[in-house]
């Protein structure tokens, strides 16, 4: 079973706004980009026409901040702004 | 004196952070539980076991009111070795005298957060925080609504390991990679009676496993399978330093997503059994502190407290998670340093009186001995040698092949000379694991 599959028993009530941005300038000097491989929702995706190859959607973030610290808080990456998502939208787990 | 809404705003209504709700409004306190999810527990994961005797000192009702999954009666740990393993476990029936769980977070967290408004306090849902701030005289808690700031002589930051309150008021330092591990799980329909057959339980008795060992060699990646009433589940945690480099170092030919090594784990020859005629419920992430007692960060700011995960309180033990019950205990230390503060009219030293507690309760005392755990368990050879000599040495005792001549003693060493472990390593590694577990 591919993660896709796994989050489609995923529930969101999806907000509006993005709680977390990604900031494509940074993406073209990042060579390893880790979020294609560290999202657990695979939020990243490799584009090759989107501007340093990374596409992101915030949609089916299921808001475990692991972004921010690989990428937001590495001094050598820093692609990523994360807040938290605003009250009542975002993933709703049933099962935590 | 600036008027203030409530004596305490609690920021998140985990276990930590109803927990001291609950305390302050027992003890007649004016206290705000604010909650950025509609209902309590949609945003929290859990991976673990509830050592539920904190909850029972304040809850003394909780073990036949709250819903709980299983009575958790067995513990196992599991070495694995290509498609052999090694197993320890402890059953034991004396445990059924401690009210310890498993718990879904979903159901557990709205009953908790029932009582604690049983109690008086008052519950803020779908409100999301954004900054504190602390004036002279009392603190004020920003959020997102509309003339949504409630002002409050203290504040309890309870809002888990992503926390804005630390991080907004500078409290906790910048979170980086080797502090941070990332787990992923999955809830899976078994069914009742076929839990109780594969794991060999009896009615609402539970089990826990905890497996290491694959893929060879990788440290910090471990496995585990806690039994709940119908559903079980299954995860993988994996400190994002070694994720990241997963496979750069050799271990896979790119970067290997945590999800992608649970599939390969489900998939294991002696893991299949367990979970197969999988149903998925379903699929969760969420990040968890691996700090180490002196990698701590701090814990206050004057009128400003973080408890729980907010604070880094979790601990592998490498048998065992703890988490759920620091988070209690610290969140009740916060309601207790408050209600201190009232009794004086002085609030100034909410947060250091806390902190103070704190250190000197079982939470940090529990930390601090067990301080070069973190460290004991990014050792590769506890993944890849040590399960290795073991399988090898049992094969050895076990197998009629050829192979396996001599007494095992003999064996044992050959199987130990085979390995990339050093006669240096394993004095090593045994004194760090004896000191440290």
């Amino acid at each position: 079973m591919g993660v896709q599959d796994s989050l489609e028993t995923v529930q969101w009530d999806v907000s509006e706004a993005a709680h977390i941005t990604v900031d494509n300038d940074y993406c073209v000097t990042c060579e390893d980009k880790p979020c294609l491989h560290l999202c657990p929702a695979e939020c990243f995706d490799y584009q090759a026409d989107q501007k340093g190859g990374i596409y992101f959607a915030y949609e089916p973030c299921v808001e475990c901040g692991a972004c921010m610290v690989f990428c937001g808080n590495d001094p050598e990456k820093g692609a990523v702004s994360w807040s938290k998502s605003e009250g009542g939208k975002g993933v709703e787990f049933d099962f935590g | 004196m600036t008027a203030v809404d409530f004596d305490v705003v609690v920021v998140g209504a985990g276990r930590a952070g109803t927990a001291a709700a609950y305390k302050l409004a027992a003890e007649d306190f004016d206290v705000a539980l604010v909650e950025r999810a509609k209902q309590p527990g949609m945003k929290n994961v859990t991976g673990g076991v509830l050592y539920g005797q904190i909850l029972a000192d304040l809850v003394p009702e909780f073990p036949e009111e709250a819903p709980l999954e299983r009575h958790v009666v067995e513990h196992n740990i599991k070495l694995l070795h290509g498609d052999a393993e090694v197993s320890i476990g402890y059953r034991d029936m004396d445990l059924l005298e401690e009210p310890n769980y498993t718990l879904m977070l979903g159901k557990f967290d709205r009953w908790f957060v029932d009582r604690a408004v049983d109690e008086g306090a008052v519950f803020v849902p779908e409100t999301t925080v954004r900054d504190v701030t602390q004036a002279r005289d009392h603190a004020v808690v920003h959020t997102d609504r509309e003339n949504g700031d409630l002002a409050c002589h203290a504040v309890i930051g309870a809002d888990g390991v992503n926390t804005t309150v630390g991080r907004a008021t500078g409290i906790q330092r910048t979170m980086r990679n080797p502090d941070m591990a990332l787990s992923v799980k999955k809830v899976i329909d078994v069914g009742r009676d076929t839990i109780n057959e594969r794991f060999n339980l009896d009615s609402d008795e539970g089990a826990a496993y905890i497996y290491t060992g694959f893929p060879e060699g990788a440290p910090t990646i471990g496995y585990f399978i806690y039994t709940y009433d119908e559903y079980i589940s299954v995860g993988a945690v994996g400190g994002l330093e070694v994720l990241r480099w997963l496979g750069d170092e050799g271990y896979a030919e790119s970067g290997t997503p945590l999800y992608s090594l649970l599939e390969e784990f489900v998939e294991l020859d002696t893991v299949r059994p367990y979970v197969q005629g999988e149903s998925l419920q379903e699929y969760q992430g969420i990040l968890l502190p691996e700090l180490s007692y002196e990698s701590l960060p701090d814990r206050y700011d004057r009128r400003i407290a973080l408890v729980g995960d907010a604070a880094g309180l979790v601990l592998n033990k490498g048998y065992t998670f703890r988490g759920l019950d620091y988070g209690i205990k610290s969140g009740l230390l916060a309601a207790e340093s408050a209600i201190a503060c009232d009794r004086e009219g002085n609030w100034e030293a909410f947060g250091r009186r806390y902190d103070q507690w704190l250190e000197n309760s079982y939470v940090l005392q529990d930390m601090k001995q067990h301080r070069h755990l973190p460290e004991f368990l990014k050792n590769e050879r506890m993944y890849g040698a040590y399960p290795g000599i073991a399988t090898e040495t049992l094969r050895g005792m076990y197998s009629a092949g050829s192979d396996a001549q001599g007494l095992t003693w003999k064996q044992a060493y050959r199987a130990f000379r085979n390995s990339d472990a050093g006669f240096l390593d394993l004095l090593k590694d045994g004194y760090r694991g004896l000191r440290s577990l």
